[in-house]
């Protein structure tokens, strides 16, 4: 450790080291001229005596650094200079390692980011998420995934001998404005218990507590974020205690939380936190927080010291079990089935470890991130046996050099330790470049994730673990790549190479050609994946969402969060709608209740009496649209007629209750029966009276994402509609979408120049976004495999060139001898031939073992899927074949009377 | 004419250094006048071993060092001895002592 400082502290060890023997030299040439010597004769005395200055100064210098070091410094120096010798080499070398160093590197950080990094609390490890496990029976739940209620979270909060704390919390956005401006902002709904069983501090003021989470109403406060109150704020010292509107209601800023703390959910950072007792505030028309059947926050858990999650998981079972049985009995519980009743009762609670807080985002990126890190491990790896290729050419040109070096005496190790020196060094300048070039490859990957999670969440920049991660991975590189050169250089005999000829020897030709074989294996497992990503993107593009997306423009509006009542926000969206239909750019307009293509929807078992009385096995996606919504879209009405006016009608006003269903459900749930007139209704008791009658079906169109035909089911937009959950404006316009814009800008600021517009966009863009997973990996994927057949390319171009060169005298006697030129190239196509059909045949089982790992990201197409594998092998086995021809050609126009006197 | 002096022994020169720096703290000439006088003459210590010795003591954490002003009024490096040195010194005089005693007895012995 000591010698390692001082690499840092030579220079002042050095002018210490000169002082001292400068002192030692002057007294002793003191005392000699005391004896009668002359000033001259006392100093060479002196010197000699000491046995030269240097001498001891580098004795010294050994001590403190250890011969080995040092020794592998000057390595190191000579190995520079030598590479300088070599720009080409160099290059190609530093090239390789950088793209495999950076894309891993980019790679890793944004995995590091969403999946792997554990929330910036005290002990995150001890963070549980708490879900139920089971048949929830009929719930009322809206949300991400591992949905609870509010009552259960506050009865985990007493059960004190398992956690230190117990927190709930939802995503939601609200209306906010801190001054004159209204805008669509992220908060988090939370119990009062969250920052102190997450242990979060305040940067400023206090933060929520137990006593901000009592009655419903009665708690107006709101805390900030650290980022938010900073570049929203200015971070202004007095925020404490400022009026915010949220929804237009006033909430008191308390404080600030901690600047590292972002909330739990990587993929949406919170700007605010609101107590859950204000959630009737937060969340329009909602007044469900006290229902146990309403399910709605996730639940973590902070576990005590010294219990464990099976522990803690096996000693809540009696307490659910009990909640659970006095929920059947409590009024309100939905009328269910015998055996519905006793998989509910069957249900438990299960914990998982949650370090790393709740994310959806996660959950939708870990598995496809973990794809394209291990494509880029196989690209680094292919990197290496690049370098290592390359290492072994340079090695076998250099092989007299070394053969020389080790006549004179040099060790074994001592060479090694200098072909070490040259890989460490390539490795670092490789990393180097690379680090510089990950962030730009960062940039490039966030572009494709959601842009809200990209511009909040998620950052390019390095942090110095991954800089730390970089530096691990180059150096490994470094040292794979110079292993095998060294063995290499080891082991031939002394004589044999010096008695070579220039052009003979092995050269590690075995090696090399094992090399080229294992990056004709990678090549192809990469280049497969690519097609087989390529191929998704393809299908999921050419198959679309079902409806003609030209012209076709999506915004929403919440007049709900803006202060509106239930009735003034049913007049405002119906004026809007109805000046956006006189406009003279628009062809068609409709409503929707819910959003398509954000991934989300509104679901329910439906109960349905055709023939026989039935309820669909899964949930059936839901949506309430006005009566122009499938002829905007352009989807076709298969069966039946589309809604009219006089379905949104009420009920006591002449209305009749009426629904369409899509394709997909006829198939699953009416097959072979006429859709039309079976009645049909949402919940799936016995006591459900199904008595909306289908009226139309029509073809599937994609609602959660371009990926699935669930089956769906439409029922008409009421005319008195308030649109709690926002409402989402889909229109057709002549002419570009740009104009469109303008005039919907325009339209929105006459009817409320203070509503926030929460979307804008084509549909076009949205298909494009609800694609972005698939985009990035059939980018990503594409972009690796023709790096890595880049890569490859290069290596065999190598070895053959080498080849050719190695039997240039051969040639020239067998084309002496009368063979064919046509015979010469086979002669070197042959190897070439060989070691891609090893390629091949090591990389097809690879593929197939590995294919269940990318499935579920594959749309409409396997993973082994035989003209896909043959494309691509098809397309390794040209590239290859093509860089292997021009050294063929090279030894076809051997001439025999040259080559025979090569020397 | 000084009597033919032999070479000091291996691996003596770092116990005799440490004896030296258990009397008093010395700078490197101090401890090379020293050397000579206890030796009388006798050991031929070679004075370009003696500084890669300290330094190599210094780094074992067995003397530690500070410039202070020398005897001449001159800044000069002084050593000292830490205590784990203090405790090596015994360590080799231990060792020492058996060696020489052994080998008296196989003198002894042969008589």
């Amino acid at each position: 450790m000591n010698r390692l400082l001082n690499w840092f502290r030579l220079r002042r060890l050095d002018s210490d080291l000169e002082r001292e023997l400068n002192y030692h030299i002057d007294r002793r040439v003191g005392d000699l001229m005391e004896r009668g010597l002359p000033e001259q004769q006392a100093c060479r005395a002196a010197t000699l005596e000491l046995g030269g200055v240097t001498q001891v100064r580098e004795e010294v210098r050994d001590v403190w650094l250890t011969r080995w070091l040092r020794d592998f410094a000057y390595d190191l120096r000579f190995s520079a200079r030598s590479f300088f010798r070599s720009p080409s080499f160099t290059a190609t070398v530093v090239l390789s390692l950088a793209l495999g160093i950076g894309a891993t590197t980019a790679i890793y950080s944004l995995l590091d980011q969403v999946v792997r990094r554990a929330l910036p609390v005290p002990e995150p490890e001890r963070l549980v998420l708490i879900d139920w496990k089971g048949d929830r029976a009929t719930v009322n739940a809206f949300g991400s995934y591992n949905l609870m209620s509010y009552p259960i979270c506050r009865d985990l909060q007493l059960q004190e001998q398992f956690f230190d704390g117990v927190l709930c919390r939802a995503a939601m956005s609200v209306s906010l404005s801190t001054g004159e401006e209204y805008s669509m902002t992220a908060a988090e709904i939370v119990s009062g218990t969250y920052f102190s069983a997450l242990g979060v501090n305040p940067a400023l003021g206090r933060l929520l507590t137990a006593d901000d989470d009592q009655a419903p109403g009665a708690s107006p406060v709101v805390v900030l974020s650290y980022d938010f109150w900073k570049t929203q704020l200015g971070s202004t010292a007095d925020v404490v205690g400022r009026k915010v509107l949220v929804n237009q209601h006033p909430m008191t800023v308390v404080g600030v939380a901690a600047q590292t703390f972002r909330g739990v959910d990587v993929g949406e950072v919170p700007a605010l936190w609101i107590p859950a007792a204000m959630s009737a505030q937060a969340i329009p028309g909602f007044d469900q927080m006290l229902s146990p059947r309403t399910h709605w926050m996730q639940i973590l858990g902070r576990l005590r010291p010294g219990v464990t999650l099976a522990q803690a998981q096996a000693g809540l079972q009696p307490w659910f079990k009990a909640m659970l049985d006095e929920d059947t009995r409590r009024e309100g519980f939905p009328n269910i089935t015998p055996e519905r009743r006793q998989r509910y009762l069957a249900s438990t609670l299960e914990l998982t470890p949650a370090p790393q807080g709740h994310s959806p985002l996660r959950r939708r990126l870990s598995q496809p991130l973990w794809v394209l890190f291990a494509a880029t491990a196989v690209l680094l790896g292919l990197a290496c046996l690049n370098v290592a290729g390359l290492f072994l050419a340079r090695g076998s040109a250099r092989g007299r050099e070394i053969s020389t070096r080790l006549a004179l005496g040099a060790s074994r190790g001592r060479i090694g330790r200098q072909l070490l020196a040259d890989s460490v060094l390539l490795a670092l300048a490789g990393g180097s470049l690379g680090i510089l070039l990950a962030p730009l490859a960062m940039g490039a990957l966030l572009a494709f994730l959601p842009r809200d999670a990209a511009a909040n969440a998620l950052q390019s920049a390095i942090d110095t673990r991954l800089l730390l991660f970089a530096l691990l991975v180059s150096v490994a590189t470094g040292l794979l790549s110079g292993f095998a050169p060294a063995l290499e250089a080891g082991r031939g005999s002394l004589i044999s190479s010096l008695g070579q000829r220039v052009g003979a020897g092995t050269g590690g030709l075995r090696l090399r050609k094992a090399i080229v074989t294992a990056q004709m294996a990678l090549t192809l497992i990469l280049v497969i994946g690519a097609a087989l990503f390529v191929r998704t993107l393809a299908g999921l593009m050419a198959k679309g969402p079902g409806f003609d997306t030209s012209s076709l423009i999506s915004f929403g509006v919440h007049p709900l969060r803006n202060g509106y009542t239930a009735s003034e926000s049913t007049r405002l969206v119906n004026r809007i709608h109805d000046e956006i239909r006189a406009s003279s750019s628009v062809k068609a307009s409709a409503l929707a209740r819910i959003q398509l293509l954000t991934g989300g929807t509104w679901n329910g078992s439906i109960t349905i009496q055709a023939s026989q009385r039935t309820t669909t096995d899964r949930e059936v996606h839901l949506n309430a649209v006005s009566p122009e919504f499938f002829a905007t879209l352009g989807a076709g009405i298969l069966a039946g007629r589309a809604f009219d006016e006089r379905d949104s009608l009420l009920e006591g006003e002449g209305g009749q209750r009426v629904a369409i269903v899509n394709e997909a459900f006829v198939k699953r749930y009416l097959g072979g029966q006429s859709p039309l007139g079976a009645r049909i209704a949402p919940g799936s008791g016995p006591d459900v009276t199904p008595d909306v009658e289908i009226i139309g079906v029509v073809s599937n169109i994609s609602y959660r994402g371009v990926r699935e035909d669930w089956e769906q089911a439409y029922f008409p937009l009421d005319s008195g509609e308030a649109f709690y959950e926002g409402a989402n404006f889909y229109v057709r316009v002549h002419g570009t979408s740009e104009a469109g814009f303008q005039s919907i800008r325009t339209i929105l600021r006459g009817a409320d120049p203070t509503l926030p517009i929460n979307y804008l966009r084509t549909l076009d863009e949205q298909v494009n976004r609800s694609l972005n997973t698939e985009r990035m990996l059939a980018a990503l994927s594409g972009s690796f495999g023709t790096l890595a057949l880049l890569l490859s390319l290069v290596g065999l171009y190598g070895v053959m060139s080498f080849v050719v060169t190695q039997r240039t005298r051969e040639i020239g006697i067998r084309l002496a001898l009368g063979a064919t030129r046509l015979a010469a190239v086979w002669l070197v196509l042959r190897d070439a031939l060989l070691m891609i059909a090893l390629g091949i045949a090591i990389a097809l089982p690879s593929v197939w073992a590995l294919g269940r790992l990318v499935e579920s990201q594959l749309y409409e197409i396997e993973a082994t899927d035989p003209a896909t594998i043959a494309v691509a092998t098809l397309i390794l086995c040209l590239a290859t074949l093509g860089a292997a021809l021009i050294p063929a050609r090279r030894a076809s126009a051997v001439n025999p009377t040259e080559a025979l006197r090569f020397e | 004419m000084p009597s033919p002096r032999f070479p000091i022994p291996q691996g003596t020169l770092d116990m005799l250094i440490l004896q030296i720096l258990s009397l008093e703290p010395a700078h490197g000439y101090g401890i090379a006048q020293r050397l000579e006088q206890i030796s009388r003459s006798v050991v031929q210590v070679n004075q370009g071993s003696l500084y890669p010795a300290l330094h190599r003591l210094e780094q074992k954490a067995w003397l530690k060092s500070e410039w202070k002003q020398s005897e001449t009024g001159r800044e000069a490096k002084f050593y000292s001895l830490t205590s784990s040195g203090r405790k090596q010194l015994k360590v080799e005089k231990d060792s020492w002592a058996r060696l020489t005693g052994a080998v008296q007895l196989v003198f002894d012995e042969g008589n």
